[in-house]
């Protein structure tokens, strides 16, 4: 039986992985992120990144590759204090858009989340497991987006593929 | 299969997690125990008939450690004694 959905691996992301106390990022950061969501395993975007809060103290910033000179330029990774961490990690997720009236189908055969709107809203994104593996998983416009470590790449094609039918 | 509520992430499958061990208690000073007592902390693991407290690592999430208690006779999730679990 084949699935309605639409799998489109996108483009590498400008990712950063930012960890540390919110305050300190902040401040560090000044006005070039997102407000810091407050509720777990969700994302606020203000239309040049997106911030998702994907464990204490973590977040990962998440933007167009076009704007990772200018995020590297303004977070400053290597001069940043000693409380924080701030990484470039773009590099290592590959992401798979997965949109259409059946996605959720798809998602609930790769990931045991509980994916209904008033467990996973709009700006959910949250780190779980997709066929055995951990993944990032945000939910976007029409569908979910995933990301795995860039070195699965080729299985997560294929059980995407397979799970779709 | 267990549903383990993680402090951050809520109730998840436990398929997201890692099994980190039954819940030692404290580890005694070497210098003031005889080798006897040393020994049974470093190799004794608690294996109850009952409630037992373990770590969990929820490591394809957020990376938090946690403890539950869990009864081996039911593998189910349980209260901690104290709280009449
Ligand atoms: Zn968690």
């Amino acid at each position: 039986m084949s699935h309605d959905v639409t799998i489109t691996p996108l483009e590498t992301q400008a990712l950063f992985d930012l960890r540390g106390p919110a305050t300190v990022l902040r401040d560090w950061a000044g006005d070039s992120l997102p407000a810091f969501p407050q509720r777990p395993n969700t994302g606020s975007s203000n239309g040049r990144a997106t911030l998702m809060f994907l464990g204490p103290d973590h977040w990962i910033l998440r933007a167009d590759l076009a704007r990772e000179d200018a995020f590297e330029a303004a977070l400053r990774p290597v001069a940043a204090p000693p409380e924080i961490s701030i990484v470039r990690i773009s590099d290592t997720l590959a992401f798979f858009r997965i949109i259409g009236p059946e996605a959720g189908e798809i998602l609930s055969i790769a990931c045991p989340l509980d994916l209904h709107p008033r467990c996973f809203g709009h700006d959910a994104a949250s780190f779980t497991a997709a066929f055995g593996i951990k993944a990032l998983v945000i939910r976007c416009e029409g569908g979910f987006e995933l990301a795995v470590d860039r070195s699965y790449l080729p299985m997560m094609t294929e059980c995407l593929t397979a799970a779709a039918g | 299969m267990l549903l383990i509520t993680c402090p951050f992430c809520g109730p998840r499958n436990e398929s997201e997690f890692v099994y980190g061990g039954p819940v030692k208690p404290p580890r005694p000073d070497p210098a003031t125990r005889d080798d006897a007592e040393w020994t049974e902390w470093l190799t004794h693991v608690p294996n109850p008939v009952g409630p037992v407290e373990e770590q969990w690592w929820h490591a394809r999430g957020c990376g938090t450690w946690l403890t539950i208690w869990r009864d081996t006779r039911s593998h189910d999730i349980v209260g901690a004694p104290h709280d009449g679990g």
